[in-house]
């Protein structure tokens, strides 16, 4: 018995154990779900988007006019060719520029992201101290702009053009205009200095130890170690810079969510529902809420990047030594590969958060699920 | 049975609470001892490395100081006359090529051994031969054991700065043994810093708690110091951004902020302490003599105008008190530094004429200059903008060329800037350190002053370099700088006012031109 699919010149083919052929079979019949193909080809655009962002960091940091020689060592040393010609040599600056590139990319595959040219340590080590600090601050953000940005969006389609609605659209609009630099300084002159209810800048109280690390996130950490006075502190860290960066997530999902709520009040189903006598409570979370979710998901994934992006300003101002302060600390320096470290990380985690959505989609709506 | 409103109020005044207590200041027991003196000190981090070896930025020789210590240093902020530390004395022999050092006895590192004339070789070797940012201090040195208690560095030239660059933080001595466990080499290939960075190798006040390049970086009090007692029992240093600074320190969360500019000191409470001190940064305007690089600046006359144009008392104001006119390259607190009489003047019809001798007519410049880098607090920008102005009135249109630093260095470094603006910090406070701005040097290079190009300056600079005492020494810069001034193309403008201020319990700080603040001068009350 010959195998149809077998390669050209088998002169015969040695069937399968029984298990084993089972065993081919499961997987090829998981591989045709249609869950497991939507993966699949996520996984793959996701390694094409990473290669990309490696090649667009690397590009661009070599077009910018600037020797990072020269933004890396002293005024003295450049004037000494020898340490200028060790230095490139050290940071492998001295190979042609396609082969550096291909070094970089060589060593992304084995989990290398190169040694920063600024702390002169792996860059994965930077990136995991400061990658959990910017999490848990942009974290914290979208957790409160969520709760409240539907809360809002909830009460102000409710009370449609009722005082309510307008104080919230207001609010709203105040949240999305605000430059998030300027309310950073704003919030922690006013209850940091002014009226001295919220701690000072950094993640934790100068005079704590901090907690071991476990996750990176100091909240999580020192309940891990039963620090409570360190999670207390944390906590407390955490609240302004998290609503700072929150207000314009919060203004943009109130908005969203209200004229989504607003449309489906309007439909037949939701008439149909109040006709046949159900409690507001379950017309709101049963039929209104479910249906408005979709783009309200949309936005916030959306939201997370731009909370991203808005961490570097904030932790700037409150000293959060989070990623956004070491990419920007890179990319003046010209530290090559910092830049592409951070662009892999933000743009890993943009594409998570784009799974996570498109899944989500399918859980909320059943007209969306991938047949 | 609670509502839901109030399930929601009682969150809210929950974290509330939690955010009062951080922010209150509750004693923690996380806190590391009860009783124990922490000093909070915030600045604005350009840390690389806690390594000595390789340690060039003003944070990271700071720390150093803290950690490390070093054959000689300095007392206090006086760096005209280098004192005893790790060495107990030292001679320059009279040609000015070998000095020789004597090792103070009983000094230990961190770890209770001994340090020996073999841990200060190692030490010093490896810094020159690592080829790493600070390796040019001991340029053409040969360091030697020639006993267990002496130390001769040897230099081909008459080298009477030596015992200034001794100080330097980055030539800290380390415990050779535990070093070279983890990697230390005298060579390129050296693989110590990662331990360095997370460990003290030295024998200084403070050991190293915990090290983060970005945040912060945690000093303890050295239980097996030798030496006297450091006032606090810990030292955390944070990063945090000039307008942070100052609210912190006006709240009480922390007690040193040493990166405030003029205007942010203004109108500070009265419990705290300001301390206004002219840096050691020179800001200065080059005019490029490469006559490929500019048909206009290589004319002395054009020079000239320039120099007479400027206002320097302007320029002042807008540095802010404590600032202070450079009359020379060289800033006021070094040896050789030219007296405040001798500082160029405003002279706008002196300017004119200057201008009309050149033969220009209403010539246009370019200024080029670092758009986002500040020197003690203090932004580039409005001193381009006023310099602009003060030209104009001469009758010189200046076009402001701002760059991001990387770019605008790269000109600079490459002698490609028409009109530049920059600064100059010390590597040592040695007048000796200033010889980079003749003809031929560094930074007359990078004016493009070539070497025989102002053979008056050069030769004045030859005799400077290998003078032997303080007196002619003296007199052999102040001689360069009058020539530099004369007929160089450099303008030296201000030095800014480096902005310290303190919580009323710190006591001893002294601005340092090299290390800023030496944690072991610090006390409190």
């Amino acid at each position: 018995m010959t195998d149809p699919d077998g390669p050209s010149g088998t002169a015969t083919a040695v069937p399968e154990p029984p298990e084993k052929a089972a065993g081919t079979r499961g997987r090829r019949r998981a591989l045709r779900h249609p869950l497991a193909r939507f993966l699949l080809r996520r996984v793959l655009i996701a390694v094409l988007l990473a290669w990309g962002i490696t090649v667009v960091t690397f590009v661009l940091t070599n077009l910018v006019p600037g020797d990072p020689a020269t933004a890396n060592l002293g005024q003295r040393a450049l004037g000494d060719p020898a340490i200028v010609a060790q230095w490139r040599q050290d940071h492998g600056l001295d190979k042609p520029l396609p082969q550096q590139y291909l070094i970089h990319l060589g060593g992304m595959l084995q989990g290398d992201l190169g040694v920063s040219q600024q702390s002169h340590r792996p860059v994965s080590q930077d990136l995991a101290e400061t990658v959990p600090a910017t999490l848990e601050l942009a974290g914290a953000a979208i957790v409160v702009s969520l709760i409240l940005g539907v809360a809002f969006g909830v009460v102000a389609a409710l009370r449609r053009d009722r005082l309510p609605d307008h104080v919230l659209r207001v609010l709203s609009l105040i949240g999305i205009s605000v430059p998030t630099f300027w309310l950073a300084l704003v919030a922690f002159y006013v209850f940091f200095y002014r009226l001295q209810i919220t701690p000072g800048s950094g993640r934790i109280d100068p005079g704590l130890q901090a907690p071991p690390p476990v996750t990176g996130l100091a909240t999580v950490d020192s309940a891990l170690a039963g620090q409570w006075d360190v999670f207390a502190s944390a906590v407390g860290h955490l609240l302004t810079p998290a609503l700072v960066l929150a207000l314009y997530t919060i203004g943009l999902l109130t908005r969203f969510t209200r004229s989504a709520v607003l449309e489906v009040l309007g439909q037949d189903y939701v008439r149909a529902a109040r006709a046949k006598g159900l409690p507001g409570r379950v017309i709101l979370f049963r039929y209104v809420l479910r249906s408005a979710l979709v783009p309200i998901i949309t936005v916030a994934g959306l939201a997370f990047g731009s909370l991203l992006s808005g961490t570097v300003l904030v932790e700037a101002i409150f000293a959060w030594p989070g990623v956004g302060q070491y990419a920007y600390k890179s990319a003046t320096t010209l530290d090559l590969p910092a830049v592409m470290g951070v662009g892999l990380v933000v743009g890993g985690v943009y594409l998570v958060i784009n799974l996570i959505v498109d899944v989500l989609y399918g859980v909320i709506d059943p007209r969306v699920r991938l047949q | 049975m609670a509502t839901r409103s109030q399930t929601a109020a009682l969150l809210v005044v929950g974290a509330l609470a939690l955010a009062a207590c951080s922010a209150g200041g509750v004693k923690p027991s996380s806190a590391p001892q009860s009783g124990a003196k922490t000093l909070v000190i915030d600045t604005s981090f350009d840390l690389k490395t806690a390594d000595p070896g390789r340690t060039y930025e003003p944070t990271g020789l700071f720390v150093g100081k803290a950690v490390y210590e070093t054959l000689l240093t300095f007392d206090g902020a006086d760096v005209t006359k280098p004192v005893p530390a790790l060495a107990e004395s030292y001679e320059l022999s009279e040609d000015g090529k070998v000095l020789t050092l004597k090792l103070k006895k009983g000094a230990t590192f961190a770890d209770g051994s001994p340090l020996t004339a073999d841990d200060v070789v190692f030490s010093l070797t490896r810094v020159r031969d690592m080829k790493g940012t600070p390796s040019f201090l001991l340029d053409g040195v040969e360091i030697a054991k020639t006993d267990d208690t002496t130390i001769t560095l040897t230099s081909k030239a008459p080298n009477p700065a030596l015992p200034y660059i001794l100080p330097n933080p980055a030539l800290g001595v380390i415990n050779s043994k535990v070093a070279k466990e983890h990697g230390a080499t005298t060579d390129a290939g050296d693989k110590a810093e990662q331990y360095l960075n997370t460990a003290s190798a030295g024998s200084g006040p403070y050991t190293i708690e915990s090290f983060n390049l970005s945040s912060q970086v945690v000093l303890r009090a050295n239980p097996k110091y030798y030496g006297a007692k450091p006032a606090y029992d810990r030292v955390v240093i944070r990063n945090v951004e000039a307008a942070t600074q100052k609210l912190n320190v006006q709240r009480g969360d922390s007690q040193v902020a040493l990166n405030l500019s003029g205007d942010q000191v203004t109108g500070m409470p009265a419990n705290l302490q300001v301390k206004k001190t002219a840096s050691a940064n020179v800001i200065f305007l080059l005019a490029n003599q490469d006559s490929s690089v500019s048909k206009t600046t290589p004319n002395a006359k054009f020079v000239e105008a320039l120099r007479k144009g400027v206002d320097y008392a302007g320029l002042l104001e807008l540095a802010g008190e404590g600032s202070t006119q450079a009359p020379g390259i060289i800033p006021s607190q070094l040896l050789g530094a030219l007296p405040q009489d001798q500082a160029a003047k405003r002279d706008v019809e002196g300017a004119k004429a200057a201008l009309a001798a050149s033969g220009l007519s209403n010539p246009t410049v370019k200024l080029e200059f670092p758009s986002e880098l500040t020197v003690n607090g203090l932004s580039f920008q409005p001193l381009a903008e006023r310099i602009q102005a003060n030209l104009k009135e001469v009758g010189i249109t200046v076009d402001l060329a701002p760059a991001p630093v990387t770019t605008a260095l790269d000109n600079y470094r490459n002698g490609k800037e028409e009109l530049g603006l920059w600064y100059w910090g010390p590597d040592y406070p040695d007048p000796s350190d200033y010889l980079a701005f003749l003809p031929g040097k560094l930074v007359g290079l990078r004016a493009g002053w070539k070497d025989g190009a102002d053979k008056a300056v050069s030769a004045a600079g030859d005799k400077a370099a290998t003078t032997i005492g303080d007196e002619a020494r003296k007199a052999a810069y102040a001689d360069v700088q009058t020539k530099l001034n004369a007929s160089g193309p450099f303008i030296p403008l201000i030095q800014p006012s480096q902005n310290i201020v303190t919580a009323a319990s710190v006591t001893g700080l002294e601005y340092h031109p090299v290390w800023t603040v030496d944690l072991a001068d610090l006390g409190a009350k």
